[in-house]
């Protein structure tokens, strides 16, 4: 079956180079770099390196205060992007989402209340609040009134593009008719001081592909796409800037930070794409590459670029250097700059080339040209070998995508690591002494499952999702493996110890491994080569509903036959941090403690599959009105469920006490559509509040179901605005 | 011929040594666990083979040569060489403070 590709009705960008659209294609026409010395902060290692950095005050261009640095980055894209498409939400608020990458989150903003508590003992968190990289998706979808799916996608460097991705098998799944997509993130001496530790950078100004590159170019910035079905976009009459006709994802399942030598992975997400928009390699006429300039990036991308293309590479280019790595928005700014490439019928310069490596031997563009375009193809590739390529092509080409073939869909295992006994936590410094009751998983039971290294080179948080995924692995299922792990804040503890250690030392003594293990995907990449997971692999991110955020990745690729089996869970650990800001603003009581855990679930097609555990028939998501109106939310859930089949709501309750209200109020709607009174249950009483508690919900609703009930519908509400719904059965 | 090979037995002396320190801050800097320095060979792979380090781990040595002898290495392929095995590490430690 096949059916029409989403298209692009609309396009916002901010970065390094300029704001708007026009004013970054100026910058290309005019071969101008966005790279000038770093003014945003005072870099004491490594000084004033080319960066691309964005305007300093985005309040100044509009952007609302409420929200980090990358949030304001990320509205003010989405703001140009909406006005660009003419398009009004109030009309269709259900059926408009948004899927933003993002992996640096609101790290600037809290790396200044780090600084106030390291260096002079006082603790300011309201910087902190905004840390979550869902910040920026609760902040535009809250501003510009969307109710449709809301989350982020937290791949590190491919993030932009897998957002943009999972966006399109929204629209092709008919979760929604329009989705802002795209990418957001701001500079932070995290990033910073990571990627400088991994003499990653050149700081003479990244050269991708050149002989001479020595390393990219950090940036930020914002990239949004109006994503829209067709025949929203027809409906409505919108011009029509370009289709996505493919998109493709894959994991290198090979290491935390290298990229496979022979870019295997990235052959894999390329001819994915392909695949998927039903195009020769020979019809692309333009790849902008990933191409940051590092030596291991390029290398490895020339090879995969000549293995898809054969003798006949298209033209290709880096666009890294008027930008810099925008790392989970560069996919997304990427995406603007080949729809503006195909609008324009230009190529876009490959800046910091002069001189070809043979071991490459690839000559990118190096002057802006006309060229007639048809269909242009962007790569791009992040940490943990994570994979995502798309294909744009003029909106009149009669591009046919597949067609997902939605289906119940079969648990055949369940590994959970938690949940975690009640004990006495102490907050440790530079915070300020104290203590929390806390659900703590304590030492794990089962670490001895991993090898020494893996012990020794994984944080917490990895080893317990890689503890789950070994125990809720089947291992009879199947080859092309995919793999979507949530996580609300993902490695708080790996992260913080890096940045408390370059905030006291003024960046020197960097401690390079602990860097990658600080990205949000860290878990699901290591989960990849633990098990040689190489289909999608992705790390979504959306506060209590993450969980099923990445229970609706992983049962996209069944749908759509990307996969044949998928590890879907989530994790998330306790931390100080949390602990204390929790205990200053009054989160943690008696009611509400907080807790941490892993739950990864094997799923497979229904129908190849003979004795499952339990089947999973849906999932949905999206957001809910404020004021909390009970009745409309249990249409919502009646609309995609039959309730007859239902014996038990199971919720996020007892978790944020505001929350518990409105669940009680849908239930009891949701009892008067049925004409009986639903069972009521709730979990977080056992594992106590964290983001991916509703993975643990997951598992206690496939073990009543295997003890008899017909149906639990496992119900969660994040504090804000995001809600998911989904039924499992036997 | 006697204050020559007297040189060379210093030289000796001092590599062991050397190499023995730098065993043990190979150990701390890389949190390995149950290993003692003297369970490390001089001429075992420290990559792959042998303790099976990585490319990561080669960046925290990176940082264990500047805070503990100075040596500031920008490029890694500068440290590669170094990074065979604990011999070759005195050798490359050796030289870069010398020269």
């Amino acid at each position: 079956m096949a059916a029409r590709s989403p298209v692009i009705t609309g396009l916002g960008i901010v970065a390094a180079p300029g704001r708007g659209v026009g004013a970054i294609w100026d910058a290309i026409r005019g071969g101008t770099s966005g790279l000038k010395p770093l003014t945003l902060f005072a870099s004491p290692r490594y000084g004033p390196v080319l960066t691309g950095e964005a305007p300093h005050d985005l309040i100044a261009l509009g952007a609302p205060v409420r929200g980090s640095r990358s949030d304001q980055l990320g509205w003010l894209a989405a703001r140009e992007a909406i006005a660009a498409a003419e398009i009004d939400f109030k009309n269709c608020a259900e059926r408009a989402g948004v899927v933003l990458g993002c992996s640096v989150g609101g790290s600037f903003d809290s790396e200044r209340f780090l600084t106030t508590l390291i260096k002079r003992g006082k603790m300011h968190p309201r910087p902190t609040r905004f840390h979550e990289c869902v910040s920026v998706v609760d902040l535009v979808a809250d501003e510009f009134g969307l109710l449709g799916p809301s989350l982020a996608v937290a791949t590190a460097c491919s993030s932009g593009a897998l957002a943009i991705a999972t966006a399109a098998e929204m629209i092709q799944a008919g979760e929604a008719d329009v989705m802002l997509a795209g990418g957001a993130d701001s500079l932070s001496r995290m990033t910073w001081g990571g990627f400088h530790s991994l003499l990653l950078v050149d700081a003479a100004g990244c050269r991708p592909f050149d002989a001479g590159r020595a390393g990219t170019s950090l940036g930020e910035g914002a990239g949004v796409l109006v994503l829209e079905a067709e025949e929203s976009a027809r409906r409505r009459g919108a011009k029509v800037l370009a289709r996505l006709s493919g998109w493709g994802a894959s994991c290198d399942a090979h290491h935390a930070t290298a990229p496979h030598p022979e870019g295997a992975g990235a052959v894999a997400a390329m001819q994915a794409a392909l695949r998927r928009a039903g195009l020769a390699s020979s019809v692309i006429n333009y790849v902008n590459a990933h191409g940051t300039g590092t030596r291991d990036n390029d290398l490895a991308e020339s090879k995969a670029l000549k293995t898809v293309f054969g003798e006949r590479v298209p033209p290709v280019s880096s666009t890294k250097r008027f930008f810099g790595h925008a790392l989970a928005a560069s996919g997304a700014i990427e995406a603007v700059v080949c729809v503006e490439a195909l609008r324009r019928q230009e190529i876009p310069p490959n800046p910091g080339f002069t001189t070809l490596d043979p071991a490459i031997g690839l000559e990118p563009v190096t002057a802006l040209r006309s060229a007639s375009l048809t269909h242009v193809m962007s790569n791009s590739f992040g940490f943990g070998g994570n994979n995502a390529v798309l294909i744009f092509s003029q909106p009149e080409t009669p591009v046919l995508t597949r067609a997902p073939r939605p289906t119940p869909v079969a648990v055949t295992g369940i590994g959970v690591v938690g949940p975690g006994a009640v004990g006495v936590r102490e907050i440790e410094p530079p915070l300020p002494a104290g203590t929390v009751m806390a659900h703590s998983c304590g030492a794990l039971a089962d670490a001895a499952l991993l090898t020494p290294n893996q012990r020794r080179r994984f944080c917490r948080l990895v080893q317990m999702a890689l503890i789950a995924a070994r125990r809720g692995h089947a291992p009879d299922s199947a080859q092309r493996l995919a793999v979507a792990m949530g996580t609300g804040f993902g490695c708080l503890e790996e992260g913080a110890v890096f940045i408390e250690n370059s905030i006291s030392k003024d960046e020197q003594e960097p401690m390079p491994s602990r860097f990658p293990g600080s990205v949000h995907n860290a878990a699901a990449a290591q989960i990849a080569i633990d098990l040689g997971a190489r289909a999608l692999n992705s790390a979504p991110t959306a506060g209590e509903i993450s969980f099923e955020s990445a229970l609706w990745q992983g049962m996209s690729q069944l749908a759509t036959d990307e996969a044949d089996a998928a590890l879907v869970g989530a994790v998330d650990e306790l931390n100080k941090y949390p602990l204390a800001i929790g205990s200053r603003w009054g989160f943690w009581n008696e009611q509400t403690r907080p807790g941490e855990g892993a739950m990864v679930a094997s799923l497979a097609r229904s129908e190849k599959t003979a004795a499952p555990l339990a089947r999973v028939t849906t999932v949905r998501l999206g957001r809910y009105r404020r004021p909390f109106d009970a009745a409309r939310e249990a249409d919502w859930i009646a609309a995609v469920v039959d309730l007859k089949n239902v014996d038990m709501v199971l919720s996020g309750a007892k978790g944020w006490p505001a929350l518990d209200e409105n669940y009680t109020a849908v239930v009891t709607a949701l009892s008067k559509r049925a004409g009986r009174t639903l069972e009521y249950q709730t979990y977080k009483q056992l594992c106590g509040e964290f983001h991916a508690a509703s993975a643990f919900g997951f598992s206690v609703a496939v073990d009543l179901v295997r003890q008899g009930k017909r149906g639990v519908l496992l119900y969660t509400l994040s504090p804000r605005g995001a809600k998911a719904i989904c039924c499992i059965q036997p | 011929m006697c204050g020559n090979l007297r040189a060379k037995f210093y030289e000796l002396i001092y590599m062991d040594a050397l190499a023995n320190e730098l065993k043990a801050r190979i150990i701390e800097s890389l949190r390995l666990q149950d290993i003692t320095p003297g369970q490390v060979d001089d001429d075992a792979p420290l990559f792959g083979a042998g303790l099976d380090l990585d490319s990561i781990d080669a960046l925290e040595l990176v940082v264990m040569l500047e805070k503990y002898y100075g040596i500031v290495i920008k490029d890694i392929e500068e440290g590669r060489p170094a990074f065979r095995s604990v011999r070759a590490l005195a050798a490359f430690v050796q030289a870069r403070r010398t020269s």
